[in-house]
């Protein structure tokens, strides 16, 4: 596991290069060119808005409640996309596998990497929004964000080891997609992303929602971002605890499964 | 061999799981128990690529590879290049790797040709900073400079292998694996290759060259290994081995021949069965039938496979189903594609017609039948003078001529070389 992150380490500038690569021929002859990957989490921002700030009145904790769900979307569509996309990324590219001798562990990291980027040009338009919260009054944002980088350095750490770890099932199981995109659309309610951890009021519940992954992050994202305040311990080392175990078990699947995966994808 | 070899292969055997469907469970149990695919799957369970292969190559030797398709060429490179590893067995290479196998792999079809070239360098482990370097010399040596910032989609699949090829070379590789990749870009590209490949040889490179060109191997290679099955057959002095080789696939052709001829025959015994063939080669009265014709070498044996100048004997059995005073009998070999080499009947020759009245046999025998290498495909007729045929079989009988050197065409004469004034040869032919 260790081992798996040594060799990106050494390759960091091949795995930059594929990066690049990807983004490249992914905007390739577009027009707005990365401005689409901002339009997706946008185009949710407005229907959830509708749905829970207007029609269901989502109310406590939580005003302004765009801005509160905006919090927790972008760094949820970074998750789901880069494990959307990673899980494919040995399969897509068996062709490249069975010809180059690369590190494969590459492969998946990039799609992680890649929709990072995404994220990462995604933050101004966060910030954009908390500042014109504040201007409005409302005690969002602040000096706690400059602890960002720690939590989506954790993110990224659960999210590649994930992503290679279904990356390299995905090699034998090609049922390991479809299973993912549904319990992708599962996760996405049972993380406090679009409602505060507070509105669950019978307490068997909260424990419900821990299964996501990315329930401690999103609590850690709110906390930073929207109330403007450095997380508890607790959530800290909630999110350690989960980047390391996905990390742990993830890269030691793939490390497990490595010799096989060159054959069988 | 003072000197470590450049790659050492020991007793590698590649094991490949054969894809079964409602077996993805246990392909996965024993990935994750094992590490492995083939682990523990059983001898059904799996395909032997390669068994037991065993050679050492020096440093700065051109070592070749010869086999007929999936003999296991591919794989022995794919395990040199570090693509794949031995399931038993060791493989190992001392110094840097350029696998020349299916070039441009890595290149994506909707960016730049020259982001490319930077992709697919990183891809083979140079830094940005030595592809810049490089840059220029890829381009030169690719031909292609006006199309590097074209998407590679619009490439030509054979610019697609001049620039792939033009990228690895450059990467200076201590060992270069070619990949028969010299067949796909044309003339005036495969010869830049070669001259590049035969710069890095004398530059004390070593180069691993895979071709069916067993012309290119010989000329090209110190030494040489031929694959079968997966097995080593033979290894050493390039004339031996490929030869060795080439008997082997003359041989199997012979076998093929004999087959087609007997799988003829037997149709021929059921006629009922012999829907309408798209050519026809049987036409004639049949007043005269010929029932058999046989390919002899000089001690009577039945061959389908000469070396060019051996004798051949052709023996024709045949049968008149009525008394006849006029009647021809005529052999003529052509290739498969139609082109006439030779033809002659007993009326060009000569014999003038007594009678033919019951079971026959005729044989020519040509004491050197020099005709070049090839396949070739025997005619033979029974007719009267006048042309108007009794039994005229055409295609009857196919044979192959092998030849110990390349040339081309259908003949080939008896020949020396003989040379006077200011000509020198680096390396003569041996005897």
């Amino acid at each position: 596991m260790l081992s798996i992150l040594r060799e990106l380490i050494a390759r960091r500038g091949l795995l930059a290069t594929l990066t690049a690569r990807d983004l490249k021929a992914r905007y390739r002859g577009s027009v707005l060119g990365f401005l689409w990957s901002l339009a997706n989490p946008l185009l949710l921002l407005a229907v959830y808005t509708f749905v829970f700030g207007v029609v269901f009145r989502q109310r406590a904790l939580t005003q302004p409640y765009s801005l509160f769900l905006l919090c927790g979307l972008f760094p949820w569509v970074w998750f789901a996309t880069a494990l959307t996309e990673g899980t494919v990324a040995l399969v897509a590219n068996s062709a490249l596998l069975r010809r180059a001798v690369f590190p494969v562990e590459l492969l998946p990291m990039v799609a992680v990497l890649a929709n990072l980027l995404h994220f990462l040009l995604a933050l101004p338009v966060l910030a954009v929004a908390l500042l014109a919260g504040r201007l409005l009054g409302y005690p969002v944002g602040g000096w706690s964000a400059l602890a960002l980088p720690v939590v989506i350095l954790l993110q990224l750490v659960m999210t590649g080891g994930l992503a290679l770890g279904l990356a390299a099932l995905h090699v034998h199981f090609k049922d390991v997609k479809d299973l993912l995109a549904n319990l992708l659309a599962l996760l996405f309610f049972l993380t406090p992303i679009l409602y505060p951890l507070a509105a669950i009021e019978l307490p068997a519940l909260t424990y419900v929602v821990r299964v996501s992954p990315m329930t401690p992050f999103a609590l850690g994202y709110q906390e930073l971002l929207f109330h403007g305040r450095l997380p508890g311990p607790w959530l800290w080392a909630q999110m350690l605890g989960v980047a390391a175990v996905a990390w742990l078990a993830g890269a030691g699947l793939f490390a497990r499964l490595r010799e096989t995966l060159v054959e069988a994808a | 061999m003072s000197e470590a070899p450049a790659i050492r292969i020991e007793a590698a055997t590649k094991l490949f799981r054969r894809q079964a469907p409602g077996r993805h469970f246990r392909t996965l149990k024993s990935a994750l128990l094992e590490g492995s695919l083939v682990g523990r799957a059983t001898e059904e369970e799996t395909i032997t690529a390669l068994r037991d292969v065993s050679f050492e190559v020096a440093r700065g030797e051109a070592f070749g590879i010869v086999g007929s398709n999936g003999s296991g060429k591919s794989t022995l490179l794919k395990l040199l290049a570090g693509i794949l590893r031995p399931t038993r067995g060791r493989v190992l290479v001392d110094g840097r790797v350029a696998a020349l196998i299916e070039l441009g792999a890595g290149f994506h079809p909707e960016i730049s040709g020259r982001e490319n070239v930077f992709i697919n360098g990183a891809l083979l482990g140079l830094s940005r900073r030595e592809i810049e370097r490089r840059y220029e010399q890829i381009v030169d040596f690719s031909g292609l400079a006006d199309f590097m910032e074209e998407p590679v989609k619009n490439y030509s699949s054979g610019m697609y292998v001049r620039l792939g090829f033009a990228v690895a070379i450059h990467t200076d590789p201590e060992i270069l694996l070619v990949d028969e990749v010299l067949a796909v870009g044309d003339e005036s590209f495969a010869h830049r290759c070669l001259r590049r490949i035969e710069e890095l040889l004398a530059a004390g490179r070593t180069v691993l060259f895979v071709s069916h060109s067993l012309a290119l191997v010989e000329g090209l290679c110190d030494r040489v290994a031929w694959l079968e099955g997966g097995t080593l057959r033979a290894v050493g002095e390039p004339r031996r081995v490929v030869d060795a080789y080439r008997q082997a696939v003359a041989e199997a052709e012979s076998a093929e021949h004999q087959r087609s001829k007997e799988e003829r025959e037997a149709a021929e015994a059921a006629p009922a069965e012999a829907a309408a063939p798209a050519e026809v080669l049987r036409w004639g009265s049949g007043a005269a039938e010929i029932t058999a014709v046989r390919l002899l070498d000089e001690v009577g044996a039945e061959r389908y496979h000469f070396a060019s100048g051996e004798a051949v004997t052709i023996e024709i059995s045949a049968v008149a189903r009525e008394p006849l005073s006029d009647f021809v009998f005529g052999v003529a070999i052509a290739t498969p594609r139609g082109v006439e080499c030779w033809g002659t009947n007993t009326d060009l020759e000569g014999y003038e017609p007594g009678s033919f009245s019951g079971p026959a046999t005729v044989r020519v025998r040509c004491p050197a039948l020099r005709l070049g290498a090839g396949e070739y495909q025997l005619d033979v007729a029974v007719h009267a003078r006048s042309g108007s045929p009794y039994d005229y079989r055409r295609k009857l009988v196919a044979f192959t001529i092998t030849t110990p050197r390349a040339g081309v065409g259908v003949y080939a004469p008896e020949r020396e070389w003989r040379f006077a004034g200011e000509v020198v040869w680096r390396r003569r032919p041996e005897p």
